[in-house]
Order: structure tokens, then C-alpha cells, then sequence
């Protein structure tokens, strides 16, 4: 379960997320859109440990994750949108450095990231150097390398960025199978699609403040529209 | 030609525009210190220089052969030196730059690309070869009394001689990219590079040019310069530079004019040929470097742990730092650069003249290994400065792992701390102990020295760690650069102060401690208590030298954004 409580970033005097305050349920999924700059990759980075909020609190399952930073991060899997990586190490050898930062157990190891490595279709470059990865295999590798240590919350920053339609595809059906066992995953998206495919609730963040919340049916009776789709749910909201 | 000034544009606006930064209030202060730091260096090369050039002069009968030499061999250096330097940096502007694919998407001919490129090498490798060599040039226009026209003609000259080694390097790059890969080159060329220094400052040192203070050597190789009238090779760039500067210090205008002329000419020949080039193999060897490298030696992954005895974060950052240190090939050309270091520092100590001083060789022994710990401790920062310090920033964008894991920073940097501090405390003790014993020392020096390299390298390689934590660069494309940055310079400025400041606490306690135990006198209960109170405050010191860095750096480095 994730809770935001006042939570507020500021950079000198311009305030990139203000007085935000969500929760979101265990095995839920919850779509975080909204137009450029309007505050979600900086939610985001605070959640993930990150950033530090300039007031407000960020709880990942119960814990604050400013006071017990070690015990709330042990329990997420953040998968940021640019994937940047340890890139003179081999994808086998970065998962073997999250593991052990994340204290998965040594004696599954192996078994774990075989299987993680398969489900990315990363197999055959798992002896390979990152540096030759692409774009694509990167962002597949963070991906496998966030669910390695079975994670109870997963944040993550625009998800299908530089992924090909098949992974697309496999990643939404995982995130449902997450959920239904419990997993709370918190999504930033660009792709109305995707949030209105596999979101339970949808945020929407305009200018660093939340200005609607819901379904996408709360969405549309939000706007009077019940024949609206999300794309103009979107604009609705956030149109100058 | 306005296609390559729209392209030259970004660069101009980037640098404009960090004046427009928020909180870039340092910017003027960070400036000055630079500023400073390069005018006092400017003006120590025109010093050395002119007294040594007014020294050659003045040497009766073959003064004149003497400096036209030098002058000879200054610019055959300079000019080696920017071949060297274009070819670095053409590789990296022309062919490994991060906005390149963004320039080749452009509609602009390739050839308008390659000229706005090769311009912004060519300035980037030759501004600071150009800035630090013309002190020397300027000397010899003040010792031979030269007219203005010689002023003008060395500015001509060598600027047409930095457009010459441009355009040969530029060419050569074109060509060898096309078979080689653009980045295996930059590591290949800085190694062969590395290794004709080397041999060449290996060869110099091991000639003992401290022998030239002897008269009767001196007078030898005086003769032997005298007899080498051949001139120096016609088909260098170089020698048309030098047959003009001679000419007109002499002046002998026209003649100079005439040698100026000719290089112009071959520098026109090398900016067409370079962009007649370009427009067949420069857009062909691009996309040859955006290719992935192949991995030379590749194999399966072994489950190996490293090492077993510590807690496995430790254990993971350890490794990870170890193994893309190591995988970095920049870095080895370094750890050959330090090996030939050690060895050149631990000869110094081997050719000492020690019996020929006037002073009693024990004394001057013992004198020289307690100076011989702060001179240590320099080389100390130096390599800290190249290792440790950049340790933080060499994350680069993959920082924020560090950040979203389930570890404290403080533990980060710490197990960065000892993953530097292991290798450099060795090396240092190496480096004391094997001078130490060359100079035959007493048994009191010899644990004087091993114990204050014991108290120094914490500190240092803290101070490294701290100030590189406070100051990092994510964005920077070498760490290894950082160094010269704002932080870079704070953090040698305070450890040139910290060991120093050991030296000069200990000098009076160990010299009342050595002539004691020399002379076999009993120290007074007040040189006791001196004695105990100095090597206490630099115990005290060592101690705040390893905390305070490291907690400055943690603290900042929170507070970061990523």
C-alpha cells in the first residue's frame, strides 16, 4: 500500500508538486498521467527514495520512507523512465548487484534471474556488456532486475517507453497477474491506453496539484461526458 | 557557410548561457581562482623560460646554435603535441559524440558537418597548447630584442601551425576509422602515446641530467650540441615555423615572410584535402562507430562470490566498483602512467649524490626521508586526486541505483573509501619504505616515516572520496576530468594544506628526537611534552581529516538532486 500525505516539492520558488495526498490500495493499480512537467516523474523520484520532499510524508506499506529509508526501499521496485544503467557490467552481473543490495536469497539467485532474464527475453545477452544493450534491452533488464526481489509496491516511470509491441503486451499482462497477488504498482504514463487498459483508478496531475481521481467511469461523470474517452478526459482537465 | 555557423551555434549559446543558470552565484568566484591558478602558471613558464633562453644566449661563442636549437626542439614538441591532442579530440567530437545521430538527421550536407565539428576540435585541442606555449615564444622575442613584426609573425605561424596538425590528424582519423573502430582507436592512440612518453622521459631521466651541473660534464655536452649542426628535417611543419620565427628574430623579414607564406599554403592544402575527404569516408566511418563493440573476451557468468567474509551490499558495490574499473580501458593507460611514476620517483632516491654534499651524510639522509613523507603524501593526492576523487561521479546517470537501493549513503561511500584506500595505503608504504631504504635511514626515521603514511592515507583518500561526494558531475563524460573542477581544486588545496600542516607540527619535536638519539642526550620534560603534544594534534588532526571529509561529502551528496 502506498500513502501520500501532503506531500510537496519545491525548487527555489517554483513548486513542482504540491500538496498532494493519495492513497493507494495493496494489489492495486493506479495510472499517474498528466501533461509535461506537470509534476509526475518528481512524485515519482520522492516515492522511489530518490528525491526528498520539501514537506509531507511518502508511506510505502506502512513505513515513512524519509524516517526508515532502508525498510520502505526493501520493499519497492522502481523502475525509472531513462535507463540508465552500470553499463561495463553484464546484464547477469547487474543482476546479481541488485540482488544482492536487495537481499534475495543467494541459493535461488541463479534460478531467479534465469527465469526473469527468460521472461524479458534477455537470455542470450546475459554474458554480454550492457554497453551494448539497446535502448529497449536496458529498459527490459531494469524491469527484470525491479522484480527480482519479489517487491511489494512497484513504482514505475513510464513503463513502455522503448519497449516493441510483444513486451508491451507481456508487461501489461504481468502487472495484472502482480496485482491479483497482492502487488501495489503505481504508474506514470503517457499511454492513455495502457492506463485506461490495465489501471484500476487513474490520476490526474496537472501543474503539481491532483486534479481528478477515479476510475475512468469517476473520470467521465467528473466532466459530464459519459461518452468521453480518456484522451479527452485528459484534455478536459488539463487545457489552459 | 552560414549552414556551419548555425552549427558552430550551440556551443556559443551553451557557454553564454550558464551565466543564465539558478544558484550559479559561484560562477565569478570559481573564475577568479582559475583565472589566478592560470596566469601564475602562464607566468612561471615565461620566467623558466626567459632565463634560461637569456642563459643559452649568453654562453660565449655557441650561444646563439644553443637557443636556435632549443627553439628547434620547443616546436617540434608543440607541434607533436597537437597531432597528439587533435587526435584525441577529433575522435571524440567527430565520431563519439553523444548529439551526432541528431546532426546527421539534419538536412546539411555531411561535409557542412564535418567543418563545424572539426572547427570546435581543432579550437578545443589547440587553445591551451597554444596559451602555455606562447610565454615561451614571447621570451625569445624579449632576449634577441625582436621587432613587433616577429610578434605578429609568431602569432601567424602558429596558428597556421595548430590548422597544419589539425588537418593531419583529421585526415589520418578518417582513414584508420574506417577499419578500426572510432572508440578501440581513442584507447589504442592513448596507450602508444602513453608509452612514447614514457620511454622518452625514462630515457631522459636515466641520462642523470643533474650531472650537467658538473662543470666538466657540462663542457662535454656543450661540444657534442656544437657539432650537431644538421639541420632539422625539411618536410616538418615544424621546420617552416622555425625557419620563420629564426629569420625574422634575426631580422631577416622577407625570409620569414617567405617560410610563413609556404606553411600558410600547406595549411590551405590540409583544410581542402581534409574536406574533400570528409565528403567520401567521414559519414561511412560515423556509422562504423555507432555499432556496438565487441566484447574480446567474453564468458558465462560463475557465481563467484567477492569477497566471502563481508556482508553482501558490501560485497556488491565492491565488486561492481572493481570490475568497472578494471573493464575500463581509460584506466589502464593511467595505472601504467603510476607504475612508471613509482619507478622514476623510487631512482630519484637511488641517483642522489648524497656524498658529494657538504653536509654530513647522516644528517642529510635523515633530513631528506622526513621531507621525503610530504613529497610522498603529494603523490599521494595526485593519484587520489585521478582515482579517488572522480570514484563518486564515475556512476554517471546510473546514480540513481545507488539512491532507490535499500542502502545508506554513508555505507556507500565508506565501502568506496576502503576500495581506494587498500591499493594507495600499500603503494604509498611501497613507495617510503623502499626511498627509505635507499637513503639508509635510522630505524626512528624509517617508523616515523611508515606510521605518518599510515595517519596520511586515510585522510587524503577521505578527503578524495568526501570532496568528490560534495561536488560530483553525473553529467560529465569523463570523471576523470572532475578533478579540475571547482571541488576538484577546494579538495587539493585542503589536503596540500593537511599534510603540510603534518609536516611542519612534526619538524621540531622529530629533530630534537633524531639529534637526541644521534647524540645520545636525554630529552628535557618540556621536549617531552612538545614531543607527545605534536604527535598528538596530528593524531587529533588525521582523525578530523577522515571523519569530517567524509560526513561533508555524505550530507551533500543527500541532498543532491539526480
Amino acid at each position: 500500500m502506498i500513502e501520500l500525505i501532503n506531500l510537496t516539492k519545491k525548487y527555489n520558488d517554483f513548486t513542482a508538486v504540491n500538496n498532494l495526498n493519495l492513497v493507494v490500495e495493496k494489489g492495486e493499480i493506479f495510472g499517474f498521467i498528466g501533461p509535461n512537467g506537470a509534476g509526475k516523474t518528481t512524485t515519482i523520484n520522492m516515492m522511489g527514495g530518490v528525491l526528498a520532499p520539501t514537506s509531507g510524508f511518502v508511506m510505502i506499506c506502512g513505513i515513512n520512507i524519509q524516517n526508515h529509508p532502508k525498510k520502505a526501499k526493501s520493499k519497492i521496485g522502481y523502475i525509472p523512465d531513462r535507463p540508465y544503467l552500470y553499463e561495463k557490467l553484464t546484464g547477469m552481473e547487474f543482476l546479481k548487484f541488485i540482488s544482492d543490495l536487495y537481499g534475495v536469497d543467494e541459493n535461488n539467485f541463479l534460478y531467479r534471474s534465469r527465469e526473469k532474464l527468460r521472461l524479458f527475453s534477455l537470455s542470450e545477452w546475459a554474458d554480454d556488456l550492457i554497453e551494448s544493450y539497446s535502448h529497449g534491452m536496458k529498459q527490459r533488464l531494469i524491469m527484470a532486475a525491479a522484480l527480482l526481489h519479489d517487491p511489494e509496491v512497484i513504482i514505475v516511470d513510464e513503463p513502455m517507453v522503448g519497449l516493441d509491441p510483444l513486451v508491451i503486451n507481456m508487461v501489461k499482462s504481468l502487472f495484472k497477474q502482480l496485482a491479483k497477488n497482492g502487488v501495489t504498482i503505481f504508474m506514470s504514463t503517457h499511454t492513455l491506453k495502457v492506463a485506461e487498459d490495465i489501471c484500476d483508478r487513474i490520476g490526474i496531475i496537472h501543474k503539481g496539484s491532483l486534479v481528478a481521481t477515479g476510475t475512468a467511469e469517476d473520470l467521465k461523470s467528473n466532466i459530464q461526458n459519459k461518452s468521453a474517452d480518456l484522451e479527452e478526459i485528459f484534455i478536459k482537465l488539463t487545457e489552459e | 557557410m552560414k549552414d556551419v555557423i548555425t552549427l558552430l551555434k550551440p556551443r556559443f549559446l551553451s557557454f553564454k548561457n550558464k551565466g543564465l543558470l539558478k544558484n550559479n552565484s559561484g560562477r565569478g568566484y570559481k573564475l577568479a581562482l582559475f583565472g589566478f591558478f592560470g596566469i601564475l602558471f602562464w607566468g612561471g613558464i615565461f620566467i623558466v623560460s626567459f632565463r634560461v633562453i637569456s642563459y643559452f644566449k649568453g654562453i660565449e661563442g655557441f650561444g646563439d646554435i644553443l637557443a636556435y636549437k632549443l627553439l628547434s626542439m620547443i616546436l617540434l614538441t608543440f607541434f607533436s603535441l597537437l597531432i597528439f591532442s587533435n587526435i584525441l579530440t577529433s575522435l571524440s567530437k567527430l565520431y563519439l559524440s553523444r548529439d551526432l545521430s541528431l546532426l546527421n538527421s539534419m538536412p546539411v550536407p555531411i561535409y557542412k558537418i564535418f567543418i563545424a565539428r572539426w572547427i570546435e576540435s581543432t579550437v578545443d585541442s589547440s587553445w591551451m597548447v597554444i596559451v602555455y606555449t606562447i610565454p615561451v615564444f614571447i621570451s625569445y622575442g624579449i632576449v634577441y630584442r625582436a621587432g613587433f613584426i616577429f610578434y605578429g609573425n609568431m602569432f601567424l605561424v602558429i596558428l597556421i601551425l595548430s590548422v597544419i596538425s589539425a588537418g593531419i590528424s583529421v585526415v589520418l582519423i578518417m582513414i584508420v576509422v574506417n577499419f578500426v573502430p572510432a572508440n578501440r582507436i581513442k584507447n589504442i592512440f592513448i596507450f602508444i602515446g602513453l608509452s612514447f612518453f614514457l620511454i622518452l622521459f625514462f630515457a631522459f631521466r636515466f641520462l642523470r641530467p643533474e650531472r650537467l651541473v658538473d662543470p666538466e660534464v657540462f663542457s662535454n655536452v656543450l661540444f657534442y650540441l656544437k657539432s650537431l649542426k644538421s639541420p632539422a628535417p625539411l618536410y616538418l611543419p615544424s621546420t617552416w615555423v622555425f625557419d620563420s620565427m629564426k629569420a625574422t628574430l634575426s631580422g631577416h623579414i622577407m625570409e620569414g615572410m617567405f617560410h610563413s607564406v609556404l606553411s600558410l599554403s600547406w595549411a590551405g592544402v590540409m583544410v581542402c584535402s581534409a574536406i574533400i575527404i570528409s565528403n567520401y569516408y567521414y559519414f561511412n566511418g560515423v556509422s562504423k562507430t555507432q555499432t556496438a563493440q565487441v566484447r574480446l573476451f567474453k564468458y558465462s557468468y560463475s557465481g563467484r562470490r567477492f569477497p566471502i567474509f563481508l556482508p553482501r551490499f558490501c560485497r556488491a558495490l565492491m565488486s561492481k566498483e572493481i570490475r568497472t574499473f578494471f573493464r575500463d580501458q581509460t584506466q589502464w593507460s593511467q595505472l601504467f602512467l603510476i607504475a612508471a611514476l613509482v619507478v622514476i620517483y623510487v631512482y630519484n632516491f637511488n641517483a642522489l649524490p648524497l656524498e658529494k654534499a657538504p653536509i654530513k651524510t647522516i644528517y642529510l639522509q635523515n633530513l631528506l626521508s622526513f621531507l621525503n613523507i610530504g613529497l610522498a603524501g603529494f603523490v599521494l593526492i595526485t593519484i587520489t586526486a585521478r582515482f579517488a576523487y572522480p570514484a563518486v561521479s564515475s556512476e554517471k546517470d546510473a546514480f540513481w541505483l545507488v539512491k532507490s537501493a535499500p542502502i545508506d549513503l554513508k555505507h556507500y561511500l565508506w565501502i568506496k573509501f576502503f576500495v581506494y584506500f587498500l591499493p594507495l595505503f600499500v603503494l604509498t608504504e611501497i613507495l617510503i619504505i623502499a626511498t627509505n631504504i635507499l637513503l639508509k635511514v635510522t630505524f626512528f626515521m624509517m617508523v616515523l616515516s611508515v606510521v605518518d603514511i599510515f595517519l596520511l592515507v586515510p585522510g587524503v583518500v577521505s578527503m578524495g572520496i568526501g570532496f568528490g561526494a560534495a561536488y560530483p558531475d553525473f553529467k560529465s563524460e569523463n570523471p576523470a576530468q572532475t578533478v579540475t573542477s571547482f571541488g576538484g581544486l577546494m579538495f587539493m588545496m585542503v589536503c596540500a594544506v593537511y599534510v603540510g600542516a603534518v609536516i611542519i607540527i612534526e619538524a621540531e619535536p622529530v629533530y630534537r628526537l633524531f639529534m637526541a638519539n644521534i647524540k645520545g642526550n636525554v630529552l628535557t620534560v618540556f621536549e617531552w611534552v612538545w614531543v607527545l603534544g605534536s604527535f598528538t594534534l596530528v593524531f587529533s588532526l588525521s582523525i578530523a581529516a577522515v571523519m569530517v571529509p567524509m560526513k561533508f561529502g555524505e550530507k551533500r551528496l543527500l541532498k543532491m538532486l539526480i
